[in-house]
């Protein structure tokens, strides 16, 4: 137990770190489904936006062009989905999930392209920290929140930001329309197809930037399988935290605390095996999602494809 | 009075059908227009067009004596054409406020400011008498006040012509008369109202203009002044219309189906059943009268199996009934026509073959091994019957049922429910938005099962349906009996009385 508490800042600090990628990924699914469009396929967008935020980054020695890749492949990969969804109205589970089985599989040739069969890993660039002055100095809780890599600070930016799209400006109302009854934002003159595009093109690039995050800023390499589940876990963080942002940020806190802590629980507990610490996360979104989850709550016309005349 | 709108020889050709053939309707600034005619005479295609949903193959449309023409509904909108439709365009999650201003530009800043936006709705709210709870989400409004946003909306995009598409076959007859003062309201302020409608009664009630489409062409237009409801149904249905008078019956057979001091959900005001004792009688039929929500679905669901009544009995020739479930109720020779054809009658993406042998698909007609394996052949021969026998207008009897026009639809479950000869049918508002034709079509079926032995109980908010068909009535208000009244002669004011709980 003292190990533990004495770990309370690193598990802070921790958590803070393993909730951005999170973050990110679960408010893209936020605008996805905002507009209607569920989207199980945040896994592979982001297993393709670490690889090439991986590539470019190591190529360029520039993290911030790894950044920008992880984006863009998010959303090319995203089209596909997008074409497919809202042109050729195939059902959106099923194309969610090809992208899940085709983008890793992508990624990973691509890594082999790149860089052989080989089983030492190559070392890419790391984005370094931000301290923001002052706030860091702040004991126990300064170093945690406010000694992270940009990428974090504008990740937690996203969730007011966020907010006060979807509550406070008349765009925001109008892309929520789209995704609670179409047929009637069309009748308003909303464009529910255009809406649907850039739901799709926002999901793929903050998705890719998530991605991007697990490479360039949570370690500096690429392995198959670095995505582990996570564009799930923010799939069931939107549902948790009830497609509001805030919800949102909470959830993906919870979770990324359970990771967090399964880490602590790894390096300060021998004896056990690290799997059983490794499961924390992904009971913890289980129970969660059967203890505080309703059906009816998302927006109604989530998942359905629009026929346009 | 000066021309708002109108519409020249309109044809809209879909593939090889003409929904409008040469069609032309003028519509003058502070009048009432009716589009009057039955399920499939083009109402709706010509307003499509008018709204700018369909571009018509030929034909001009004037706006205040200006060709124009109609790109799409934001066109419409912009030059002050708005529809509320049938069905209503609301988002059930938003407030009445954030409806009513989606997607408009009448305020220029890119935040929302809900109080200046509140103002402009409520004075505009006020200027028409239409009384909405802007605070209010729409899935906790009545169908009344979800209809008075759907105006607001319209008139808050500056519409001057308004299109209500059957406005009032979702409204109870207290919010349609609040309906037709808003409509007064309007006109009062020269704006005009194109109201969709095959209800004789309010259409002579509150139309200045009546123009009767027929097979997708305009019949005529008339005064409503100088016309009577029986002209106007003769030219909707191209012949001379005759309402059938039905004999009524006096003296039935033996009980079918006897409820005793039944009591469902009691606690409830309105959707319960209190101390309910009646009973049903071979070659009769019972019309059960009342305002909607009175205990008349409660009523439904026990005859019929779904819910088992929380105190009292039913009895059936066989004895008490023990177990109460649809299949058991139907295996005692009960069919059912529910109040929502769709989403208890039928399975719409299913075809109309398959919707008409959904409950006998162990019948070795259709089957061998109980179900196991379809004899596809005799099926879709029992369907080509039902479809000749019924009427029932279809380009095959494999397109899902959801094609269907409505009365088209309840032709399928009349034929579904019928086919077995049942002891006792429940027919709960089996005319609910069907027109002339059909109406008459479910009634005349009703009558010939009745007089072939079978006991019927109606269920019906139309209280002229319930008169023209009942050879006993009762009268439901907040679940219980309030008397039981003869069919023939029937005391019209003292159930109008009773009906209202007096």
């Amino acid at each position: 137990m003292d190990t533990i508490l004495s770990a309370l800042p690193d598990i802070l600090s921790a958590t803070m770190r393993m909730t951005v990628p999170l973050l990110l990924v679960a408010i893209a699914e936020l605008f996805s489904e905002r507009a209607g469009m569920v989207n199980i396929g945040l896994d592979g967008l982001m297993s393709g936006g670490a690889l090439a935020g991986f590539l470019a980054g190591y190529f360029s020695g520039n993290p911030w062009v790894g950044v920008l890749a992880g984006m863009v492949a998010g959303v090319l990969i995203n089209l596909i989905y997008a074409y497919c969804t809202i042109k050729l109205c195939v059902d959106q589970v099923v194309l969610g999930m090809a992208i899940n089985i085709l983008a890793p599989a992508l990624a990973s040739f691509f890594y082999k392209v790149a860089f052989g069969d080989s089983s030492a890993l190559a070392q890419g660039v790391q984005m370094a920290t931000v301290s923001i002055p002052l706030l860091s100095d702040i004991p126990v809780i300064g170093p945690a929140l406010f000694q992270q890599t940009p990428l974090a600070y504008i990740a937690y930016l996203l969730v007011p930001l966020s907010a006060m799209f979807f509550t406070q400006y008349r765009a925001g109302l109008n892309y929520c329309a789209v995704g609670e009854n179409p047929q009637a934002a069309d009748t308003l003159g909303i464009n529910v197809i255009g809406t649907k595009v850039l739901a799709c093109v926002i999901c793929g690039a903050l998705s890719g930037l998530g991605g991007a995050f697990l490479t360039l800023c949570y370690t500096s390499t690429y392995a198959d399988g670095i995505v582990a589940g996570r564009g799930f876990i923010a799939l069931s963080a939107v549902i948790f935290g009830r497609w509001q942002s805030l919800g949102v940020l909470v959830a993906c806190m919870l979770f990324g605390f359970c990771d967090a802590l399964q880490i602590v629980l790894q390096v300060n507990i021998q004896g056990t095996p690290y799997q059983f610490f490794q499961m924390i996360p992904y009971m913890v979104t289980l129970i969660a999602l059967v203890l505080f989850v309703s059906k009816h709550m998302g927006p109604a016309a989530n998942g359905q494809p629009y026929y346009h005349e | 009075m000066a021309e708002l709108m109108r519409m020249e020889h309109i044809s809209k050709r879909f593939g090889t059908k003409l929904a409008n053939d040469d069609v032309s309707l003028g519509v003058n600034e502070g009048e009432v227009h009716t589009l009057l005619g039955e399920n499939g005479a083009g109402k709706s295609t010509l307003m499509n067009v008018l709204t700018g949903l369909y571009q018509p193959t030929s034909g001009k449309i004037f706006f205040r004596g200006k060709e124009t023409k109609i790109n799409g509904p934001r066109d419409a909108a912009s030059m002050g054409i708005g529809m509320v439709h049938q069905h209503f365009m609301l988002i059930n999650a938003m407030t009445a406020l954030e409806n009513i201003t989606l997607g408009t530009k009448n305020n220029p800043s890119p935040r929302l400011n809900r109080s200046e936006d509140k103002r402009k709705v409520q004075e505009l709210a006020d200027r028409y008498g239409l009384e909405v709870d802007l605070d209010a989400r729409v899935a906790d409004m009545s169908i009344g006040m979800q209809q008075r946003v759907e105006i607001l909306k319209v008139l808050y995009r500056g519409a001057d012509l308004l299109v209500l598409d059957e406005p009032t076959a979702v409204l109870t007859d207290v919010e349609a008369e609040g309906l037709f003062s808003i409509m007064q309201s309007l006109t009062a302020e020269k704006k005009a109202v194109i109201f969709i409608s095959h209800k004789m009664r309010e259409v002579m009630r509150v139309s200045d203009r009546i123009t009767v489409l027929r097979d997708g062409k305009s019949v005529t237009t008339l005064s409503c002044a100088e016309t009577t409801s029986q002209e106007l149904a003769d030219l909707m249905i191209g012949h001379r219309f005759r309402e059938s008078i039905y004999e009524k019956v006096t003296n039935p057979g033996e009980a079918v189906m006897s409820l005793n001091h039944v009591s469902l959900y009691p606690e409830r005001k309105h959707g319960g059943l209190k101390d309910v004792s009646l009973s049903i009688h071979r070659g009769e039929i019972v019309g059960v009268a009342g305002i909607d929500g009175n205990g008349q679905s409660q009523l439904a669901q026990v005859v019929t199996g779904f819910a088992q009544p929380t105190s009292g009995t039913v009895d059936t020739p066989s004895g008490k009934v023990a177990i109460y479930s649809p299949k058991s109720f139907i295996d005692a020779g009960v069919a059912d026509i529910p109040e929502d054809r769709n989403s208890m009658g039928l399975v719409g993406d299913m075809s109309i073959a398959e919707n008409l042998i959904l409950k006998n698909t162990d019948d070795e007609r259709f089957s061998y091994g109980h179900g196991a394996w379809f004899k596809s052949r005799h099926i879709h021969e029992f369907a080509e019957q039902m479809r000749e026998k019924n009427d029932i207008r279809c380009a095959s009897v494999d397109q899902p049922v959801r094609s269907l026009s409505g009365g088209n639809q309840q032709k399928v479950i009349l034929a579904r429910e019928l086919e077995s000869h049942p002891s006792l049918l429940v027919a709960a508002y089996p005319t609910r938005g069907l027109d002339i034709g059909a109406t008459e079509f479910v009634h005349d079926a009703m009558i010939r099962e009745r007089d072939a032995g079978c006991a019927i109980l109606l269920i019906s908010a139309d209280f002229d349906e319930v008169l023209k068909l009942s050879d006993r009535i009762v009268v439901l208000f907040e679940g219980q009996v309030m008397g039981t009244y003869p069919g023939k002669g029937a005391p019209v004011k003292e159930i109008s009385l009773a009906m209202a709980g007096k």
